[in-house]
């Protein structure tokens, strides 16, 4: 069994909402629970898929993992060393090891930088090169990303969406990382180019070893990408485990609706039965004021077609992930097929 | 609202060129180049391509929100509901002088006060009221400062005879009940941002079809949302379709969404349509007869097989086509992968035409062109 390279206790981040004149009369609480108690482990050479609706804690997640923010509770141990309370001038040294794949394509490379540029202050952040050096390593970081060295004169904005996402996969390569976190590389990408995009990050996975935390909310790349998945719903994860469990087995309903609602499987049903499986038109839900107890209680159908039962709404007695066997883990009062 | 003879399509396009004049390179950037569309009555036309084939372009040419800026627009785009027929590109070449030299362009002058006027004289009473959009960012569509039942009334109050602010209120609170958002009344005070992406598509819907329109036009409806919220809005749109039977251009990169709420489908690559036909045949993956762009776009999504064997998925070798210096031959040459030794030097070399392969089927490549 490979070595575990990332670890996530009891990660909470809280966001504190700014106060104003009027907060006395709000009845809104004052923190935002982005990130409630999320645990997870990764180990070398494995895909872990985040997956939700957006605003549901994946990019906090992401951003807490990589001490980009501070947790407000809970540890990170990358690499068997503990990295919770580091300081910053004691972290520089371990991004080297762990990077990340920005979600905008646009925003995350200087439109005034052509890509050798770019290449180049990725490369000698760590180490000191010459000009030489530097260029031969941009054009060895070219070459695992399948781009042509003509553009490394090139700027963002003559790039197509497909080469500016090498350029930041390649920049993310470029300080030797040990593990990515790709927070959904592939949104906003045409099918063609992500297409492109998922087999070069599946080919790097294998020739260099890499762990990726996959973040998306795109369900077939991350089945397609992943080892094992978490799904998260309101800041936590109410299902884990092996990719074709997820996908295939789902115990918990948010993730059962979650895999039924994509439109290619509807298609596929409802050719083969005549009728689109309606389970999937469910409310809308609110942010502001979750639930007490169960958090996905509102939406949830099991919750309507089993009578409204007390457990499922009482504050005392949230629903914690446990083992169903298998590494699966759901966190279910009434885990569907049992 | 539709009487007019179910034999005349509601929006014929016929060789639509719109391009755009580069003074710097000194060039026309052909987005759209030559494309012929036709959108029947009740019915529902797909446009499926990757970005900068020229999709939105095209639509946006046919709601004539293409800017005077330099460029040109040919082509005819023949518009016929109860209400209003007549070409929408009607006296635009006038206003556009090219001076060539040995065919290549040297100077573009155009008018473009003038042109500006007479495409809003053809729009007028058209935009907005027999045809109507929805785009792809529904947040950004809408006005951040304005509650979005104000804007729903605004477009009632403009497009339909319920003049008055309070029957045009009601009006707007049907409609919004009719994209299915909880408590319309509530949701009538909102602004925007209090509102998800998905509850801003519904209004975006419910504010494009309150004029009742003949033609819709959406442009990207799902893309940027969440799938469950994807879902949902494909299947608000599906019974729209079914209740009121508008015709619908529905543009979009999910193939997914294309296959579900076409009837007929068109295949865009670099500014051309190169396949269009039946939904069910053009976008059926094990079909023998298939352009080989749609055969790869169809390849390249990941398929419940896919997944399952972690294989690799299929890539479009190459880069999206160059619009400015477009190659003489096939457009996808360069990143064709079924050229035969028979159709090489045709397919290098000269632009196919769209020939009918099957009953309403038409393909643009050489490798049908020789059969047929």
């Amino acid at each position: 069994m490979s070595k575990t390279i990332l670890e996530v206790k009891q990660l909470s981040k809280h966001f504190r909402r700014p106060r104003s004149l009027f907060s006395a009369f709000n009845r809104r609480s004052d923190t935002i629970p982005a990130v409630d108690n999320v645990s997870f482990y990764l180990r070398e050479n494995e895909t872990m898929g985040l997956v939700g609706e957006s605003g549901c804690g994946k990019t906090t997640v992401a951003r807490t993992v990589l001490r980009l923010t501070r947790p407000t509770s809970g540890s990170i141990i990358f690499d068997g060393r503990d990295i919770t309370h580091l300081s910053d001038s004691e972290l520089r040294p371990i991004r080297q090891d762990m990077q990340l794949i920005f979600q905008d394509l646009d925003a995350s490379l200087n439109p005034k930088m052509c890509v050798q540029d770019i290449l180049k202050e990725a490369v000698s952040v760590y180490e000191n090169l010459s000009d030489a050096e530097a260029i031969v390593k941009s054009r060895m970081l070219l070459d695992q990303v399948n781009l042509k060295y003509s553009k490394l004169s090139s700027y963002p904005s003559e790039l197509s969406g497909g080469e500016k996402r090498r350029v930041g996969i390649a920049r993310a390569l470029a300080v030797g990382a040990k593990m990515i976190v790709a927070d959904e590389p592939t949104s906003a990408l045409d099918v063609s180019i992500q297409a492109q995009v998922v087999n070069l990050l599946r080919d790097l996975q294998s020739q260099l070893g890499l762990s990726y935390l996959f973040i998306s909310h795109d369900l077939q790349v991350v089945e397609l990408m992943s080892h094992k998945v978490a799904v998260m719903y309101l800041g936590r994860i109410v299902e884990m485990g092996l990719t074709g469990r997820i996908s295939g087995a789902a115990r918990h309903p948010y993730t059962y609706i979650l895999w039924s609602s994509l439109v290619e499987k509807q298609n596929r049903e409802a050719t083969q039965s005549g009728k689109i499986d309606r389970r999937a038109a469910w409310g809308v839900f609110d942010f502001e004021r979750p639930s007490s107890g169960c958090r996905f209680a509102p939406r949830c159908p099991v919750y309507e077609q089993r009578g409204r039962p007390a457990a499922c709404t009482d504050p005392e007695n949230e629903p914690q992930l446990r083992d169903v066997g298998g590494g699966h883990q759901v966190a279910c009062h009434f885990p569907l097929g049992s | 609202m539709m009487n007019a003879p179910l034999t005349m399509p509601l929006l014929k396009i016929d060789n639509l060129r719109t391009y755009f004049y580069a003074r710097s390179k000194q060039s026309f950037v052909r987005a759209v180049d030559g494309v012929s569309l036709e959108v029947g009555q009740r019915e529902t036309v797909g446009v499926v391509g990757e970005s900068g084939s020229g999709k939105s372009i095209a639509a946006m040419s046919v709601m004539g929100l293409i800017g005077p800026g330099p460029g040109v627009i040919g082509g005819s785009i023949h518009f016929a509901s109860s209400r209003v027929q007549k070409n929408l590109l009607e006296g635009l070449d006038s206003f556009v002088k090219i001076e060539q030299e040995n065919g290549r362009v040297m100077a573009v002058s155009k008018d473009e006060p003038g042109w500006q006027k007479a495409s809003e004289r053809l729009m007028s009473g058209l935009r907005g009221r027999e045809i109507a959009m929805i785009f792809q960012n529904p947040r950004a569509s809408l006005n951040p400062y304005i509650t979005v039942g104000e804007q729903i009334t605004e477009a009632v109050r403009l497009h339909t005879a319920h003049k008055s602010n309070k029957e045009a209120r009601e009006r707007a609170i049907h409609w919004l009940e009719r994209v299915k958002i909880d408590s319309p009344r509530l949701r009538f005070d909102s602004y925007p941002s209090a509102m998800s992406g998905g509850m801003c598509q519904r209004a975006m819907i419910a504010m494009a079809l309150s004029s009742e329109p003949s033609l819709l036009i959406a442009d990207e409806p799902t893309t940027g949302l969440d799938a469950t919220i994807q879902s949902k809005i494909v299947d608000l749109m599906e019974e729209l379709k079914s209740e009121t039977g508008i015709s619908t251009l529905l543009i979009s990169h999910d193939i997914s969404v294309i296959s579900r709420l076409a009837d007929r489908v068109a295949v865009m690559y670099g500014g051309a349509v190169v396949e269009y036909g039946p939904a069910r045949r053009v976008l059926d993956i094990g079909a023998t007869i298939k352009h080989p762009y749609t055969a790869a776009l169809l390849a390249s999504v990941p398929s419940e097989q896919k997944i399952r064997d972690k294989a690799h998925l299929q890539t479009i070798e190459g880069d999206v086509l160059d619009t400015i210096n477009v190659p003489a031959g096939c457009r996808f040459y360069a990143r064709c992968n079924q050229i035969t030794p028979e159709i090489y030097e045709k397919c290098a070399s000269l632009h196919p035409e769209l020939v009918e392969v099957a009953p309403g089927h038409q393909m643009r490549c050489w490798r049908y062109a020789v059969k047929a």
